[in-house]
Formats: C-alpha cells, sequence, structure tokens
C-alpha cells in the first residue's frame, strides 16, 4: 500500500485492484495529503520508467485516528532525538539517530525536515508495536535513504497515472532526477529493495502513532485539513482532481490487494511490520518479507475482530480464507507466536472445517500442534479431539497411533477427548450403534469430521445389518441404528444403492428385507473405505 | 598412520572389504586417535597418505604371493581423500574427547562438526566409487560410514536440543509453518538424505552383478529402514521398497545376502506391513525373520514377536503360549494378561488390562491390534453361553443329541452386561451379534421380530470345534 500520492481514481463503481467489494467502513479522519503526489506524476509523465509497473496501486486504509502533515511534526520534533514521551531510548535507537545525521550520510536532496519526520515516523512506529528494543537498528536503513526509495517508488508507480494525470506540472522534476542518479550508487540496494525501503517508509508521520497521542491529534488535525487544503490550491489543482480525490476518500475504506516486488533480498532476523492496512490478500511469499506490506501484531488484532464480524455477516469463504492466510503469513514472518497467533490459527482451522476445507485445515492444525508443543495457550484439547477425529476419517492408523502417544492421562478424561476416542473404539470394534448415539452428541465442532466419514460407516453398519439380520426388519429399525432424519432419508439411502427390491410395505409397516440384500452394499463399502483423502496430510 | 595403511594395503590386496572397513572406524581407543592424528600435520596430510598408500601396498605386494600390482593412480587418488577426511575426523573426535575428559569449557569440536567431518568421509567415499574406481569389494567401507553418520547424527541432535534454549533457528524461513519436529531432528533427517545417496549409489551400479555394488544394497536399506523409524516417518521405507521391486529383476535374491542382513530387512517388512494393517504379508515376513534369527540373538526374537504375536491374534486367533514367551519376560508382561482374558471371554478384565498397559501398547503400535482382540473374547464369551444352553430334546428315540441353536437375545445380553460390567441395551447387543456374524466369529442369524439368534447347526462358531 502507498498512502503518500493519490491513488488512481477508480473508474465509478470499482475498486482498484480489489476482488472484494464492500468497503469495511469509512475512515473518518484520513485527508489526502498532497505532497508526495507533486513528486510523482509529471516526472513519469516526461521520463517513462520500465522496471516496475505496479498496476493501479491500492489506497491504504488509514485508522481512524490522528492526521497531521509533517510538516507540522517537524517543526515539533526535536533535531536529534526522537521526540516526545519520557522514554528512555535505547542507546541502539540513539545511536541510529545519530548515524542519520553524520555528515557523510546527509544526502542533499534530502531536507532536514523529511528526516526528521522519517526518523520519528520509524522509531514510533517501532516503539507503538513494541519492537523498540528488538529491532536491529543497527542495519535499518537511514532516514535519507528510506525517502530516496520512496521517490524512487513513487517514480515507479507513477507511470500508470500518467493517462489520468497528465496536465500537471511538478516543481520536483529536477529534484527527482538527481535523486535517481544517487540511489543507483547504492550497489547494496537493488531496484526491489528500495522499494521495500520505501514501502517500509511509507507509513507517513501523520498516522505512525496508532496509539495516538491525544495532544497531536487535537493539535494538528484541524491543522492538517486546513494545511491540505492550502496545499491543494496551491498546486491548481482542476476541479476535476478534487472531485476524483473526493471519490477516492469514499474508497478508502475498501478491500485493497497489496503488490509487492518479486525479489527483495534476504533480510537478517524475522521483519516488523509496519503495514497499517486491516485487510491484505494473500500472496505466497517467494523471497523475503517486505516490512511495509507487513502488518505488526496490534494491526492484526484489529484485522481479526473485523474479520470475525464479517465472517458472521457475509459467510463468504474464499474471502475469509484468503484473508486468514495472509493474516498467519503475516504472523511468521514475524514469528509471532503468542496465544494471539493460536488464536488466529484456531479460528482459520474451525472456519475451515465448517466449509470442509481440509486443506486449510490441517495446516491449521499442524501449527496449532507445534504451537501448543511450545506451551502456549489455547483450547489444545478441542483440537486434539479434532485430531483425532480426523484420524479416524483418513484411516491413518499411524497417525492415530501418535495422537493416542501424545494424550496424557488428564486429557483422556476431557469430555471432547474422551468422545473422539469412544468414537474411535466403537468404529474399531464395529460398534456402530454405539458410534451413531456418539455422532448426535458430538461436542464443538468435530460433528462436521464426523460427518465427513459417517456415509462409509453407515455402509459398513448396513453390510452388517444385511449380512446378520433375517429375514427382514422394519425400516424404522434402520433409521435409527443409522441415525437418520426419518425413515424417508433411510429409504432413500437404500435406494441410492439400488435397493429398491429390498424395501416392502407389509400392513402399512415398511420392512427392509435383509436376507435378500446379498452383498449390495458391499461394493460400495469398499470403494468408500479404500479412498483416503490426502489433502495436507498432517 | 603407518600400521592403518598396511593393514589397508593388506586388505585391498587380498580384496577383503571388510578388513579394509576396520581402516575406517572411528570406534578407536583415546590413544590411537591420537597416534594416528597426531602422525601427521595439516600440511602434509595428503602427501604422508599418499605416500603411505603406495608403500605399503609395494610391500603387501611383494609379501604374498597374490597377484595384485599397485592400485591405479585413479584409485590411490580417491582413497587418499577418503583417508584425508578420515583423519579430519579423527582430530575432531579426538578434540571431543580431550574436551570431555579435561572437562574444558568449549572447544570448538561438538558433534555436529564431527557429523559434518564424517559425512566429508561419506561424500570421499561415494565419490571413490563414481569417479576413482573404487572396486565392489569395498562396500563395506560404505556400512562403517553409514552406521557412524547415523550414530553421530543422533549425538548432534542430542547436544543441539540440549543447547537449543538459548539459541533461536535464526536462519530466515518464509515457509507458512514452522516445525520443530523437524528442528529437533535435523542432523538424522540430513542422515537419511546421505544415506539415500548411498542406497542409490548401490541400486544404480550396472556392473555384472558379481563385481555389483548392489551387494552392499541390503545393508544400506537396513540402516536407511532404521533411522526412518526413528524419525517417525516410516512410510517412507516404501519408497525405499518401491524403488527395490522397480529394479529387483537385476537385483541378487535376498536369500544369497548374509543372514544378519536378511533378518533385519524381513523385521522391518513384516513392520511396515503390520503398521498398515496388512496383517497377512506381516506375518509371512516376520514369521520368516524369526525362523532365520540366530538362535541366540535374544533381544531380536523380542523385537520380532512383539509385532508377531498380535499379528497371530488377528489372522488366526491364536494367543501366544507359555513356553513361547518363557524367555521374554518384558514379553510376557504386555501379552499374558491379555491373553488370559482372551481366553477365557473377560471382557472387563481385557479392557482393564488393555488400559493398563496402553502407554507400552501405543509405544509399540501395538494398540490398535490388541484392541481387536476383543473380538476374540466376547467370540469366548458368546460360545460360553452357547454351551450353557445345553440340548434339545433329540428329535428321535436314541438320536444323536443336538445343541440349542435358538438363543433368545436376552440370554446374549445378559452373559455381556455381566461380562463387561455395563448395562448394554437389546439394540446394542444385537450389533455386537451382527459384528460377530459378519466377521465370520459365529454362525447364524438375528431374527430380530422374535428376539431370537439362530445359530448355525454345524459349527456355530468357526474355528473353535463347535
Amino acid at each position: 500500500m502507498m498512502p503518500t500520492w493519490p491513488p488512481v481514481p477508480p473508474p465509478p463503481g470499482t475498486q482498484p485492484g480489489s476482488a472484494y467489494s464492500t468497503p469495511s467502513y469509512q475512515t473518518p479522519a484520513f485527508t489526502p495529503v498532497q505532497v508526495r503526489q507533486s513528486f510523482g506524476q509529471p516526472y513519469s509523465a516526461s521520463q517513462p520508467y520500465p522496471s516496475h509497473n505496479f498496476g493501479p496501486h491500492p489506497p491504504h486504509v488509514p485508522q481512524p485516528q490522528t492526521n497531521y502533515p509533517p510538516n507540522v511534526i517537524t517543526a515539533t520534533a526535536p533535531t536529534s532525538e526522537p521526540p516526545k514521551k519520557k522514554i528512555d531510548w535505547p542507546e541502539s535507537v540513539r545511536n541510529y539517530v545519530q548515524r542519520s545525521f553524520l555528515p557523510a550520510h546527509l544526502d542533499e536532496s534530502v531536507t532536514r525536515q523529511e528526516m526528521e519526520a522519517k526518523l520519528k515516523e520509524t522509531i514510533s512506529q517501532a516503539n507503538d508495536s513494541g519492537v523498540m528494543y528488538t529491532i536491529n537498528w543497527e542495519t535499518m536503513p537511514l532516514p535519507q535513504q528510506m525517502i530516496q526509495e520512496e521517490r524512487s517508488r513513487v517514480r515507479a508507480v507513477a507511470k500508470p497515472m500518467l493517462t489520468l494525470t497528465p496536465n500537471k506540472k511538478s516543481p520536483a522534476v529536477p529534484q527527482l532526477a538527481s535523486l535517481s542518479l544517487s540511489s543507483k550508487k547504492r550497489k547494496s540496494w537493488d531496484v526491489a529493495e528500495a522499494e521495500a525501503a520505501a514501502a517500509a517508509a511509507t507509513p507517513p508521520p501523520w498516522r505512525s502513532n496508532t496509539i495516538g497521542r491525544l495532544e497531536d491529534r487535537v493539535t494538528f488535525s484541524p491543522a492538517d485539513k486546513r494545511l491540505a487544503a492550502e496545499e491543494t490550491t496551491s498546486k491548481n489543482l482542476s476541479k476535476s482532481q478534487k472531485q476524483m480525490e473526493k471519490r477516492q476518500k469514499r474508497f478508502d475504506g475498501g478491500y485493497k490487494s497489496t503488490y509487492r516486488s518479486p525479489s527483495p533480498p534476504p533480510s537478517n532476523g524475522p521483519v516488523v511490520g509496519t503495514c497499517q492496512d486491516l485487510e491484505k490478500r494473500y500472496l505466497r511469499l517467494t523471497s523475503a518479507p517486505v516490512a511495509s506490506l507487513v502488518r505488526p501484531e496490534p494491526i492484526l488484532r484489529q484485522t481479526l475482530e473485523l474479520l470475525k464480524r464479517k465472517w458472521k455477516k457475509e459467510q463468504n469463504y474464499s474471502y475469509i480464507c484468503d484473508q486468514f492466510k495472509s493474516m498467519r503469513q503475516d504472523l511468521t514472518v514475524q514469528r509471532i507466536r503468542n496465544e494471539f497467533t493460536v488464536e488466529v490459527y484456531e479460528i482459520h482451522a474451525r472456519i475451515a472445517l465448517e466449509k470442509g476445507d481440509l486443506g486449510e485445515y490441517n495446516q491449521c492444525q499442524t501449527q496449532l500442534k507445534a504451537l501448543y508443543q511450545m506451551g502456549i495457550k489455547g483450547k489444545p484439547i478441542e483440537f486434539k479431539a479434532y485430531r483425532i477425529l480426523y484420524f479416524i476419517h483418513t484411516a491413518n492408523r499411524t497417525a492415530l497411533n501418535d495422537a493416542l502417544a501424545d494424550l496424557t492421562p488428564a486429557e483422556k478424561e476431557e469430555k471432547a477427548i474422551k468422545h473422539a476416542l469412544n468414537v474411535r473404539s466403537a468404529l474399531a470394534l464395529g460398534n456402530y450403534h454405539r458410534f451413531f448415539q456418539l455422532y448426535n452428541d458430538t461436542p464443538n465442532m468435530g460433528a462436521y469430521l464426523v460427518d465427513m466419514f459417517v456415509g462409509r460407516e453407515r455402509l459398513a453398519a448396513m453390510c452388517n445389518i444385511c449380512k446378520a439380520y433375517k429375514p427382514d426388519v422394519p425400516l424404522r429399525f434402520v433409521t435409527e441404528e443409522l441415525y437418520f432424519e426419518s425413515d424417508a432419508d433411510a429409504a432413500q439411502f437404500i435406494l441410492d444403492y439400488n435397493g429398491q427390491e429390498l424395501l416392502e410395505d407389509r400392513d402399512g409397516k415398511i420392512l427392509f428385507l435383509t436376507g435378500k440384500a446379498g452383498v449390495l452394499f458391499e461394493d460400495a463399502r469398499a470403494t468408500a473405505f479404500s479412498r483416503i483423502d490426502i489433502k495436507g496430510q498432517i | 598412520m603407518d600400521s592403518m595403511l598396511s593393514r589397508f594395503a593388506e586388505a585391498q590386496v587380498k580384496c577383503l572389504g571388510y578388513d579394509l572397513s576396520h581402516t575406517l572406524s572411528p570406534d578407536l581407543s583415546y590413544e590411537n586417535l591420537r597416534a594416528v592424528y597426531k602422525s601427521c600435520n595439516a600440511h602434509d596430510v595428503k602427501a604422508v597418505i599418499k605416500r603411505g598408500i603406495q608403500n605399503s601396498i609395494q610391500n603387501s605386494v611383494a609379501g604374498s604371493q597374490v597377484v595384485g600390482g599397485q592400485l591405479p593412480k585413479e584409485e590411490v587418488q580417491g582413497w587418499v581423500e577418503v583417508y584425508h577426511a578420515y583423519w579430519k575426523a579423527v582430530g575432531e573426535l579426538l578434540a571431543i574427547q580431550e574436551s570431555s575428559t579435561t572437562n574444558g569449557k568449549s572447544s570448538n569440536s561438538s558433534w555436529s562438526t564431527i557429523y559434518e567431518s564424517w559425512k566429508e568421509l561419506l561424500s570421499a567415499l561415494i565419490r571413490g566409487y563414481l569417479s576413482h574406481g573404487f572396486e565392489a569389494w569395498t562396500v563395506p567401507c560404505l556400512y562403517v560410514a553409514g552406521r557412524h553418520l547415523r550414530v553421530f547424527a543422533i549425538k548432534a541432535d542430542t547436544e543441539r536440543s540440549n543447547n537449543m534454549s538459548l539459541e533461536s533457528t535464526a536462519e530466515a524461513n518464509f515457509e507458512d509453518d514452522f516445525n520443530p519436529e523437524s528442528e529437533k531432528n535435523q542432523m538424522l533427517e540430513d542422515c537419511a538424505r546421505q544415506l539415500n545417496r548411498v542406497f542409490n549409489l548401490c541400486l544404480s551400479d550396472r556392473a555384472p552383478i558379481d563385481q555389483s555394488r548392489k551387494w552392499g544394497i541390503y545393508y544400506v536399506i537396513n540402516l536407511l529402514f532404521k533411522t526412518y523409524f526413528k524419525l517417525n516417518s516410516a512410510s517412507l521405507s516404501k519408497n525405499i521398497l518401491k524403488a527395490l521391486s522397480a529394479g529387483r529383476g537385476d537385483m541378487p535374491a535376498l536369500e544369497s545376502f548374509p543372514k544378519s542382513q536378511q533378518v533385519t530387512f524381513k523385521y522391518y517388512e513384516g513392520v511396515l506391513c503390520f503398521l498398515e494393517e496388512n496383517y497377512v504379508e506381516a506375518e509371512k515376513h516376520l514369521t520368516k525373520a524369526l525362523d532365520m534369527c540366530h538362535k541366540d540373538a535374544l533381544k531380536n526374537k523380542e523385537l520380532i514377536l512383539t509385532y508377531l504375536v498380535p499379528c497371530h491374534l488377528l489372522t488366526t486367533h491364536t494367543l501366544p503360549s507359555q513356553k513361547l514367551l518363557e524367555p521374554y519376560p518384558r514379553l510376557q508382561k504386555l501379552f499374558l494378561p491379555l491373553s488370559r482374558h482372551i481366553r477365557k471371554g473377560e471382557l472387563h478384565a481385557f479392557d482393564l488390562a488393555l488400559q493398563e498397559g496402553e502407554d507400552e501398547f501405543v509405544k509399540r503400535r501395538i494398540y490398535l491390534t490388541l484392541e481387536r482382540g476383543r473380538d476374540i473374547a466376547l467370540r469366548n464369551l458368546l460360545r460360553k453361553v452357547f454351551f450353557a444352553g445345553g440340548f434339545e430334546e433329540p428329535k428321535a428315540e436314541g438320536g444323536k443329541p443336538v445343541r440349542r441353536t435358538r438363543v433368545p437375545i436376552a440370554e446374549f445380553a445378559a452373559a455381556i452386561s455381566l461380562g463387561s460390567q455395563e448395562t448394554l441395551d437389546n439394540d446394542e447387543v444385537e450389533c455386537l451379534l451382527a459384528n460377530m456374524v459378519y466377521k465370520n466369529l459365529m454362525k447364524g442369524y438375528i431374527a430380530r421380530e422374535r428376539g431370537m439368534m439362530v445359530l448355525s447347526k454345524s459349527g456355530a462358531f468357526p474355528g473353535t470345534g463347535i
């Protein structure tokens, strides 16, 4: 996401880069700031940048919170020390700040103000997301570098804007040209990383303080609007452009896809996310993650709440699944493994279970197992029970044995696990009578799993009944023993296997002629048991 | 070093693979390790080895009647690499022994560096076969290298998991998941990959059978199986078996391999079948293994019987005799209580015994199989009910008495409820009876309307004499 320039206004009624429609909420406090916009567009108009075409770039989803323009901040920001709050900044941060202002590192194309703003943003973000002490400040790009990359990124994306805003003149052109030269000199930073860093630098200072400082909010919010407006007028924006921006605002709440560069270089240590979007599409990583595209835990917590609401309301599984996958990815790349992580996996596993998506369910289960083993709290009982039921479904004896070995005596007494174990032993001994009673009484969401093999067990039971009972049994008996909803369902089941000859109406009572069934259900039973699901097998 | 190389030369000249392999053993006393390592330094080690090999071979050739001659230059070069790697590994081994005896805090040597250096040795050997023309009779060297690689891998894994708490897994991992299990066995997994290389090295040899590395294959396979089982991924062994049966045409018959290799192989093959619930096949393999097993190898026999006994329970419904289990106290503890309850049809006692031994059974992966012994216990109980039913009034005067074959469900229900010490309703009892019929443990049918079980007049309980 790239909030520093106004995104391409989409055609009316559509959203750029979004597969999902409904905007989740409006963002009351967001005011697009025009500063960066003036960099990119005209530049690209005059000089096409071939390297990276990012397509329509999604606008960011801002947090409903403080906005203030960078120049206001810089006025208040201390020169060489991170601002505000009596926080004891760690030595590493101080060094980082000092390093930034070393004459050797100064970049004449970046103003001191810009640098200060960037520093403040970077550091307060680190502080807010609680990684201040874990982040490697030694390798953190300097603010001037970030700004450079940010600009080059703006250029890269500017191209698609070209057609939409061709008439704009920008004072920044010469400056940018020189910038691009200087950034090329840095060999260790390839273009992709430059973008990464740019992206990292992206969340602008006016919304860096997720935890929002009150005085900032009070002081700067109105100013922000005024300033933005001034800037707009000062740049002689056309009326239509203003409208475009207005329209854009309406779409800001919507779900936006995220594009990332193809090959950022590997980083050392876990990434610390800076992305503030609540929603993000899942994209399989093929290389090192980019901090600006990764959401830190506080944001992810909000995301989870949002997704829970959405799932309740919309039940759109493909959307939810995609969102959860991206959440899991963000957690993984940041190595966040705590109770929140467990919660995310648990919820995704349950939803996947409900929708019969065993592939995702399995991935979640594998992770949950590992997370529980690390001693992180969650609902291990519930999920261990699911595991057992799942292995019954896949008839995976080795895994079942391992699952048994994994249980403590106390766990065996827990209701859900006990139930699963009873299901297992009932089936192992062919006690379909008990199995169907247990089926009726499955705790949590285990019934979704049992549903997956209940058909096959019905066939097995049917084979038993047909061989053992002679000459007939009432259809009602089958209904009750095999736990069909109604006699009609039971009859339908028999008919499905070409058993129409076996049903007989005698004195108003329907009989099932077991004695004549022969091996009618045997083949079906054999096939049902031979098919074993291997999706994402644990 | 010199004595080692002269043993090498001796073995080379006489083509004695096992003697040759002994020269690569890391199981040396501290003094011997030291002697080997100190006999040269890193600078001249290769030259020393090369000279040593050439000289000692010349001596051996001169001193024996065997018509040998010099090793080809290529091969000498290969062996130099091998012994160079060996020398380095010995250095590491020496270092760890020294650090453990002097209790020095930390030397640079650890089991994982030993593992790495030993892996180098194995790689040097593999290269020797691929490009230096090592002959097939030298495969025992691969055995020694492979066997110890596995040992070192396990030691390295234990060592690492002991230090684990401090170091985090720093290497970048962008996979969607992480797996502490696989981190735990990192080295052993790598070892499995190395052994797989050796397996393919042996499998893919196209030389005529009497000069083929294929003769090394079962030893390597057994090593691989052992590793896979330890890694809890026994299913990977299936791939090996598949590759083996694909190339079976030009493979020497298993029977022509050393018996020790045959027994081990059959054992693993049997256990693999067992885990897949293919009890008939499992029984075949395990029986073969047991028959061939050396009579004094009690430990091995015990392992075989651990799986063979449950197999028999399911395939032929037979129980182990006291005499069979006599030499194995552990097996007695494992199987005798269960057997007794099965024999007597004591359902409740059976359940308790199963519960009692559950942890042990699960650990040996026989729980799910033994559990099914309950069917047999139930069959024996029902059989008692049948006996208790007595005889029908003979139809004709002086006719042979006929057992009562129409047994009320209620009688079975009473027996089962009594035996299992839980109250079952008639429907569940019928379900159990239906199972007996379905599994051919009982012959007859249920007449539900009349609440009767009608048993066959001839052989109501197949295989039990009535």
